[in-house]
């Protein structure tokens, strides 16, 4: 393939990036959002949770006692129990018998409820390094210790924000290579949006909404694109970085393992954190003395904080420590300012107190991805950036559909017209399958099937968009959008408003009440912005049908794309 | 003072400098001014100035009100709102920034 000028290349780039990986990348943008505020979603899907987030708790009183009642995943037992056995040195050893190994807790400024987790070891690895973990993870009130049934899917952080790394495709992890491909073609598209625009600087703060359609959607899509990009950049950089070592470039598990694992025994030797157990038993002396001494630790160095991870490695053995992280609420990193100490007596092992430049690099820009930060300007900040891609790649289909519709309706092709409804599915789409996953949520009777079936609805409501795109479609007149368009958006009116609705009457916790009464903000937001969404697709609808009913009457222009992008019809 | 009125600050000086960088470009000046714009002389290089400065402000305005490493992520979404802020009133309500124009008039008179 030849191109007139490197210009040309890159707008033929930037064209089928963006449209192959512009669906999957509209996925992950518009979840991605959603997840700046996962929490505030998981209480309002799951009214039990709805109290104040709480810190840490004690881990003698309530953590130690719940991770006792915990067993190994069954799912994954059964999937990686045969891979890690080593079947020459005896018999599989049963699920609910193999021996803990290390506990750990997670928390943020956000959480009322508490996540935590227990790794088994496997009794007769086959292989002795290495991590071969069975593990149990589970959400606790820590309150009390008692669990978070299952039933009560986590909409926010179970749902939305998987899907927006890993498509929520678990088979072969092949959702996050299909994100982890997608987010490297946004960077190559940004860089060839950059080359092919050339007025960058000349039309920043452009947008000709009076001028014709095709020259008003290519002007809101380099505005939402432009004004945003160091967002954009970085997003799509950072999202490879997170997940670079474990997926897309895993040489430490490859390639380097047998350097890696000598890396790994190094640095234990260097900082005295033993690497192996050492088989000999031990008890596990009292880790809320330690917190007590590690929060005094940090005070001393003026920084006092709450702590946001805790963990504890080779558990009942005398090699066991506990590593206590402070949570970074107040900077970009998750956690820092790590202290461990020896698990049988509680002495002080290490306190971790400066990184090398690349460790700290790296959760500067995993943190900022991450946001787990106690900012909620900034959390507000990044919603409106994640918005803006969704705009810019909406725009971009619809650019794409504009330029050729005329051509592909009098050569009789189908192309503009799938697009359409690919890109109806990925717009209209993505909201509506939220929405009625939010009504199901609040209407499905109580049940084991509960998470599945709330996770089907949506699948399904996100399939029925995707068809109705194609029902829809219409082939005989190119001058008029689909009317899946004003039809899906009148159905997204009306869902955002049922989901605030059902909510008020299956809780309680109506708007007088979360916003006045006794405020709830986590649950108050969520309701704002559906109310939000139902009014602004309101007067979508209204635009698009008046606009549509208009179009039906007109008849089918004759001038080609370029004429219209020119200042032609509107 | 407090982080709250910190970041409200930093809002509004970015706002207003990237209102001051848009009206730096001819297109735009006429945009607001219509056909004013015809009269008098357009202070391009003022208008830069005010803008940069007002972008620098805001900057410090943000190192005020968080640790750094949160102020810079601050600064560059501030950046991006009030770019789209400033293109939509451009693109629709023009005339909200005449009076913008008159504060750079008067300080020059």
């Amino acid at each position: 393939m030849e191109f007139a000028s490197p210009r040309h290349a890159m707008t033929w780039l930037h064209t089928w990036l963006g449209l192959i990986f512009g669906f999957v990348l509209m996925v992950c943008f518009f979840f991605g959002a959603l997840s700046v505020f996962d929490r505030e979603i998981d209480r309002w899907a799951i009214p039990e949770t709805r109290f104040d987030p709480q810190p840490m708790p004690s881990f003698d009183q309530v953590l130690l006692p719940a991770y006792q009642r915990m067993q190994p995943d069954q799912a994954e037992y059964d999937r990686m129990m045969p891979l890690y056995h080593d079947p020459a040195a005896g018999p599989m050893t049963p699920r609910n018998e193999l021996p803990v190994d290390e506990y750990w807790a997670y928390t943020t400024h956000r959480d009322p409820v508490l996540q935590i987790g227990v790794g088994f070891r496997v009794p007769h690895p086959l292989e002795s390094v290495g991590h071969n973990h069975i593990h149990a993870n589970t959400t606790i009130d820590p309150r009390t210790g008692d669990e978070v049934p299952n039933s009560a899917l986590k909409i926010g952080s179970d749902w939305f924000y998987p899907l927006h790394y890993s498509l929520n495709l678990e088979w072969n992890s092949v959702g996050y290579y299909i994100v982890g491909l997608a987010a490297f073609f946004m960077l190559v598209a940004l860089v060839s949006g950059i080359w092919m625009h050339r007025k960058l600087f000349r039309e920043l703060f452009t947008f000709r909404p009076w001028k014709s359609r095709l020259r008003s959607i290519l002007d809101l899509h380099n505005l939402t694109g432009v004004v945003a990009l160091p967002f954009h950049f970085f997003f799509a950089l950072t999202g490879l970085i997170i997940f670079a070592s474990t997926f897309y470039m895993p040489v430490s598990d490859t390639l380097l393992k047998p350097l890696h694992e000598q890396q790994e025994a190094l640095e234990a030797s260097q900082n005295g954190l033993p690497h192996e157990r050492s088989g000999i038993p031990a008890p596990l002396a009292s880790v809320d003395a330690m917190v007590l001494e590690a929060k005094r630790l940090w005070a001393e160095r003026g920084m006092a904080g709450e702590v946001g991870f805790l963990m504890v490695s080779h558990v009942g053995d005398a090699n066991s420590f506990v590593s206590i992280y402070r949570a970074g609420s107040d900077r970009v990193a998750l956690v820092g300012e790590a202290i461990h100490f020896r698990g049988s007596d509680g002495s002080l092992l290490l306190q971790e107190l400066d990184h090398p430049a690349v460790e700290s690099a790296n959760e500067f820009l995993t943190g900022l991805h991450l946001q787990h930060f106690e900012h909620w300007s900034l959390r507000w900040l990044y919603l409106f950036g994640g918005l803006l891609g969704c705009a810019c790649i909406a725009t971009g289909f619809l650019f794409f559909i504009e330029k050729r519709k005329f051509q592909h309706a009098r050569e009789g092709q189908f192309g503009s017209r799938l697009v359409e409804a690919c890109a109806l599915a990925c717009v209209t789409g993505l909201l509506l399958a939220t929405l009625a996953m939010l009504v199901a949520n609040r209407l499905l009777p109580e049940g084991d099937q509960r998470a599945d079936w709330q996770k089907w609805i949506f699948c399904g409501a996100w399939l029925a968009s995707l068809l109705h795109g194609f029902v829809r479609a219409n082939t005989h007149n190119a001058a008029r959008a689909s009317a899946a368009w004003y039809e899906q958006v009148w159905l997204i009116s009306i869902l955002a408003a049922l989901a605030v609705l059902t909510n008020a009457i299956t809780t309680g916790d109506h708007l007088l009440r979360t916003l006045l009464l006794e405020p709830y903000m986590a649950v108050a937001g969520v309701d704002l912005v559906l109310l939000v969404c139902a009014l602004g697709a309101t007067l979508t609808a209204r635009y698009l049908q008046r606009r549509h009913e208009q179009a039906c009457q007109r008849v089918l222009p004759s001038q080609p794309a370029s004429a219209l992008l020119d200042g032609g019809a509107a | 003072m407090n982080t709250a009125f910190w970041l409200i600050t930093a809002c509004l000086l970015m706002l207003v400098g990237m209102i001051w960088l848009a009206l730096a470009k001819p297109v735009h000046w006429k945009q607001v001014l219509g056909a004013q714009a015809n009269y008098g002389r357009h202070p391009v290089k003022a208008l830069q100035r005010a803008g940069a400065i007002s972008l620098l402000l805001s900057a410090l305005a943000c190192l005020a009100a968080d640790h750094p490493s949160m102020a810079v992520l601050v600064w560059i979404m501030l950046l991006a709102l009030s770019t789209f802020i400033t293109a939509m009133i451009l693109s629709w309500r023009p005339h909200w920034l005449q009076p913008l124009i008159t504060v750079r008039r008067l300080t020059q008179s």
